[in-house]
């Protein structure tokens, strides 16, 4: 009887050890690492029908924390849908859900990129402009 | 003791359970019916549209011995139009791909909403292929078929097929718009106009559809709103009284098989045209490309439509275009 107590709680804490968690997660359940890089690696820019827009691939300038892009000539600017890739384990800041209002030229729009420790937080700016 | 014992008949049934799972069904051939026998499917795909033809291969058989068959009947709920009929032939394919026709009796005769194929040679089973017209009395209803095979030894059967949805759109395949001359276009006609009748009737023209090889900028095959900024349609002088301001949103991967005639597997359909977001959207699109598209919405809001690019054209400057419209309101 007393072999079986013993081997229980063995097993009780090997189910313990097992369920421990590694890492942390953030509340869209993603991990949080101890990656402190903190950049756009590439940036895309497609229109309503889901092709891209962009005549050239964008400069992203990870110092000025700026992304210039040149779109299309007769682009319609209300209905653009940007992708960002960023380096490993950071996310976006806000989420991109939908479509996006560039149209406002003079008013760039502003994403902030945060790291995989989530403790570095840069903001980037998109500039757009239209091949004329 | 007990226990073991009961142990004991309970793996033994298990075993018995096990092997009485696996026992092996022999197969045996089905044995033939020896009565008249039908069956059918439906060969065309997609949205049933007004002016569209549904297409339909009905089989029938019977053994020689019993008999050959004598007619078949194709009664619709309604009336097909003009162009509704069944095929006196049945087809087999000859070495060479080719399908190859065997007439079994005269031209099918339709009286109202009754098409039949009276048999005349010697067969004992055959397919038959059925296209209706879709008439315009149909629209936004739902129709059903039936199908009917006798006998020579007096047996009947019938199939029944249906209910099919007829949509509420209507389709119009293979305008061509050019450049300079045929190039206003009316959703509510699904028509293609010139300038004079452009500046006839105004409130008619929702879309001008241009071809400019500028050279700083891609803007070749465009279509635009006659309310789009002139910067969208250079070098050209719109016509006095256009003002509709139609709403156009670029597509690019639909490609409707039903406007396409390729060889997608994507059609539009009702829903889509009535459920089609036109928020923000913009009265021009620059730059369209063949097999590429537009959904536009007209001014006055009553009708949502699809425009499929079929085909453009550098040279001669024009664009044949495929369109789907609903009737919103």
């Amino acid at each position: 009887m007393k072999k079986i107590f013993i081997l229980q709680f063995i097993l009780a804490l090997f189910v313990i050890v097992s369920c421990k968690k590694d890492y942390p997660i953030d509340k869209d359940g993603l991990l949080i690492t101890n990656r402190a890089d903190c950049y756009v690696s590439n940036f895309e820019l497609l229109g309503a029908d889901f092709q891209t827009v962009r005549t050239k691939a964008a400069t992203i300038d990870t110092t000025a924390q700026t992304i210039n892009v040149e779109v299309l000539y007769g682009t319609d600017l209300k209905n653009l849908y940007p992708q960002f890739s960023l380096v490993v384990d950071a996310i976006l800041d806000p989420k991109i859900v939908g479509k996006v209002d560039f149209s406002d030229l003079s008013k760039p729009k502003e994403w902030t990129v945060v790291s995989g420790n989530r403790k570095v937080r840069k903001t980037y700016k998109v500039y757009l402009t239209v091949k004329q | 003791m007990k226990k073991l014992s009961f142990k004991i008949l309970m793996s033994f049934m298990l075993f018995t359970l096990f092997l009485g799972a696996c026992k092996e069904e022999e197969f045996q051939i089905p044995t033939a019916s020896d009565q008249l026998q039908n069956d059918l499917i439906k060969r065309s795909l997609g949205p049933n549209i007004v002016g569209g033809t549904i297409e339909f291969a009905y089989a029938a058989g019977i053994v020689p011995e019993k008999g050959k068959l004598s007619s078949m009947t194709v009664e619709a709920s309604i009336a097909g139009a003009t162009g509704t009929y069944m095929d006196n032939k049945f087809y087999n394919t000859n070495n060479t791909g080719v399908d190859v026709g065997t007439a079994v009796g005269d031209p099918s005769t339709t009286t109202g909403k009754t098409t039949q194929v009276v048999y005349t040679g010697n067969f004992s089973a055959a397919t038959l292929r059925y296209y209706y017209k879709i008439p315009e009395e149909a629209r936004g209803k739902s129709i059903s078929f039936t199908f009917t095979a006798k006998a020579s030894n007096g047996e009947t059967i019938s199939y029944q097929a249906g209910p099919y949805e007829i949509r509420s759109m209507d389709m119009q395949l293979d305008l061509i718009a050019k450049d300079g001359t045929d190039c206003f276009i009316s959703i509510a006609d699904m028509k293609v106009y010139n300038a004079t009748f452009a500046a006839a009737n105004p409130d008619k023209i929702d879309l001008i559809y241009l071809y400019r090889a500028l050279t700083n900028v891609t803007y070749l095959h465009s279509l635009v709103a006659p309310t789009a900024d002139p910067i969208y349609w250079p070098t050209f002088t719109m016509p006095t009284g256009l003002k509709n301001k139609s709403k156009i949103v670029k597509a690019f991967t639909v490609r409707d098989q039903q406007l396409a005639r390729i060889q997608y597997g994507v059609f539009v359909d009702d829903v889509d045209l009535r459920s089609k977001d036109f928020a923000d959207a913009p009265d021009f699109a620059i730059n369209v490309k063949a097999e590429g598209g537009v959904w536009v919405q007209t001014a006055d809001g009553k009708y949502n439509a699809y425009i499929y690019i079929n085909t453009v054209n550098n040279t001669t400057k024009e664009m044949r275009i495929s369109v789907k419209r609903l009737a919103i309101r």
